[in-house]
């Protein structure tokens, strides 16, 4: 009987997938909103108008809605993978488990005392030490995010650890080379700047609804403004560095660029390298390896993709073939390894550590060995199963192909509309265009949307990996029951529902009554604006 | 004393900034990138705002 369970593997991944999802729908927002806010609260400290501290306020609140919710929708994620990643958790589980530590003790700790002080320290705080808190929260939950993004850039591309055959899994060996790790950097940087553009939307749209409606127009304004020109900023450097990052994943993942950009011959199979078109649209067929329909701009792939103008790219055809040795090699590196942990042979682990860098592939062959024993394999099942691993080695291109192409359109989209809405708001012109704020307001959502199918493009195109290279999914799950797993998918799926529609309720009600003009609560001795030169004005209201 | 204190303060800072800059700048470039971006950002938007005041008088409550 198999070791596996495939409807285990299947339903673990969709519960992660699920979780994964649902709490991304918070993280943009957390990530750019409180920036944008100490922003505000910075022009409110060096002005002394009590319009930006309203701002500040009222923004701050829809924030902290969305934060309370992402905060319970994310704590289940970590637990998971002792639950249903248990093989994972064993074999990365020294290199993983540090940076989610970190992210707990440091980030998670910080932003949470940040956050309390933010919202309850108006009164009790001096204005720029109030302005300080607000820019540790804001840098506190995009360290939070930079620790989850280096545990992530190991599974796509691991550094600072090595695979110890006695203690079979990976263990530390640079600190600084997870930490620095290129993948990771990369994805941190392009993740939080993507959150930038969520929350500079969602103040955008919001604004937009206050103008459209002629309500709260002054602070509806400001706040537009704000929004528009922090957007336009985000929105270029997130194609830009979505762009380099598609180059790190030339470099380092080339089944996943290869399925990003629907390539299934070498980019010089056609003509030269340089001629290869960039795909606009295209039907990739998975069962047959190759694209349906094709619209595509020649000349573009190449410098896009290597940032030079001959280097060619591997179609997934190619890259298939090339695992066919890795995956005999790594069969090879499993079976000496089974016999050194049975009988602690030196030429068994002599052996090993020649075919060590492919013993991932031998983890990936066992699923389709018999029994998942790799010592079964014969002369007359080896072609077979060596054939049918090779096609497991790429990731599925039509899902991957459009999760990225979604996102980057919506990428582009983005900067027109903060373009159009930073030049018309720069010129006091909004009201006078209405589509450029109903667009506003109706593309609330979708930046968010763009990072979830970010997410999906970064973890389909690293399939069938969970750690790239070294260890497949299908051998990273736990063995539950799959009833086990069927019941606490749906309970998932209905308890994070509940989330959603309370965080839908709660910005509706507070994002429809607007900013309500607080009292003014300043401590005494705190009166005056801590570098204006005058009274705090009031004149908006 | 007190000035002096400040501008001690002051360059111990700009210190530790020129430090994590060389650091950054060879060990983690985008991590830099991602300091000095976001300071940008912050500052761009900052500006928008002050910007808007300055308009505001010549605006005759158009937005």
């Amino acid at each position: 009987m198999p070791l596996i369970d495939p409807s285990v593997v299947d339903l673990s991944r969709a519960q992660f997938a699920l979780t994964a999802l649902y709490h991304f729908l918070f993280v943009p927002l957390t990530l750019g909103m409180t920036f944008l806010i100490a922003a505000m609260e910075t022009v409110y400290v060096i002005t002394g108008k009590e319009i930006y501290k309203e701002m500040t306020h009222f923004w701050a609140k829809l924030f902290g809605i969305n934060f309370a919710i992402g905060v319970a929708t994310g704590l289940t994620m970590e637990f998971e993978f002792g639950t249903n990643w248990s093989m994972y958790s064993h074999f990365v589980g020294d290199v993983f488990g540090t940076p989610l530590a970190i992210e707990g003790l440091m980030a998670f700790f910080m932003e949470s005392t940040f956050i309390g002080l933010m919202f309850f320290g108006w009164n009790r705080l001096s204005r720029p030490a109030h302005l300080a808190v607000t820019y540790l929260t804001a840098l506190g939950s995009n360290l939070s995010a930079l620790w989850i993004l280096i545990a992530n850039g190991f599974m796509q591309n691991p550094q600072g650890a090595a695979f110890d055959p006695v203690t079979m899994r990976m263990q530390f060996n640079s600190f600084l080379n997870l930490v620095f790790s290129p993948d990771a950097q990369a994805k941190f940087v392009h993740t939080s700047i993507a959150g930038f553009v969520a929350g500079a939307l969602f103040v955008m749209g919001v604004s937009s609804f206050y103008i459209l409606r002629g309500v709260h127009k002054e602070f509806a304004a400001r706040s537009f403004r704000m929004a528009a020109l922090f957007g336009i900023v985000s929105s270029m450097a997130v194609v830009t560095l979505g762009d380099a990052l598609g180059r790190l994943d030339y470099l380092v993942q080339p089944t996943k660029i290869a399925a990003i950009e629907g390539l299934w011959q070498d980019s010089n199979a056609n003509s030269s390298a340089a001629a290869s078109p960039w795909l606009l649209f295209a039907l990739p067929n998975d069962a047959t390896q190759s694209n349906v329909a094709e619209i595509g701009i020649p000349y573009v792939l190449t410098p896009l993709i290597t940032h030079s103008e001959s280097r060619v790219i591997p179609g997934l055809l190619t890259l298939e073939q090339q695992a066919g040795p890795r995956i005999d090699s790594g069969i090879t590196a499993i079976n000496a390894l089974q016999q050194f942990g049975e009988t602690h042979d030196p030429a068994a682990l002599a052996t090993f550590q020649q075919h060590e860098q492919d013993m991932g592939y031998g983890f990936l062959a066992q699923e389709f060995a018999p029994n998942q024993d790799l010592t079964q394999i014969t002369p007359a099942n080896h072609d077979a199963i060596i054939a049918q691993t090779e096609k497991a080695t790429i990731p599925n291109v039509f899902v991957t192909f459009w999760a990225f192409r979604i996102m980057m359109y919506l990428g582009f989209y983005f900067v027109v509309l903060f373009a159009f809405a930073a030049y018309y708001s720069l010129r006091n012109e909004l009201e006078k265009h209405p589509l450029v704020l109903k667009a506003a307001l109706f593309s609330i959502p979708l930046p968010i949307l763009a990072c979830e199918f970010g997410w999906i493009t970064a973890e389909a195109g690293r399939q069938p990996w969970s750690v790239y290279g070294w260890l497949p999914t299908f051998q990273a799950a736990s063995s539950h029951p799959v009833g086990y797993m069927a019941f606490s998918l749906v309970g998932f799926a209905l308890l994070y529902s509940c989330f959603i529609a309370a965080e839908l309720y709660l910005m509706f009600k507070f994002g429809r009554l607007g900013p309500q003009h607080h009292e003014d609560h300043e401590p005494a001795g705190h009166a005056a604006p801590m570098f204006a030169t005058g009274a705090a004005d009031k004149s908006w209201q | 004393m007190g000035k002096f204190f400040k501008l001690a303060g002051l360059a111990v800072v700009i210190a530790l900034a020129i430090a994590l800059a060389v650091v950054a700048g060879d060990y983690g470039p985008w991590y830099f990138a991602w300091l000095v971006g976001t300071t940008m950002i912050v500052l761009i938007a900052a500006a928008g705002a002050v910007l808007f005041d300055t308009q505001e008088p010549n605006s005759n409550g158009k937005v």
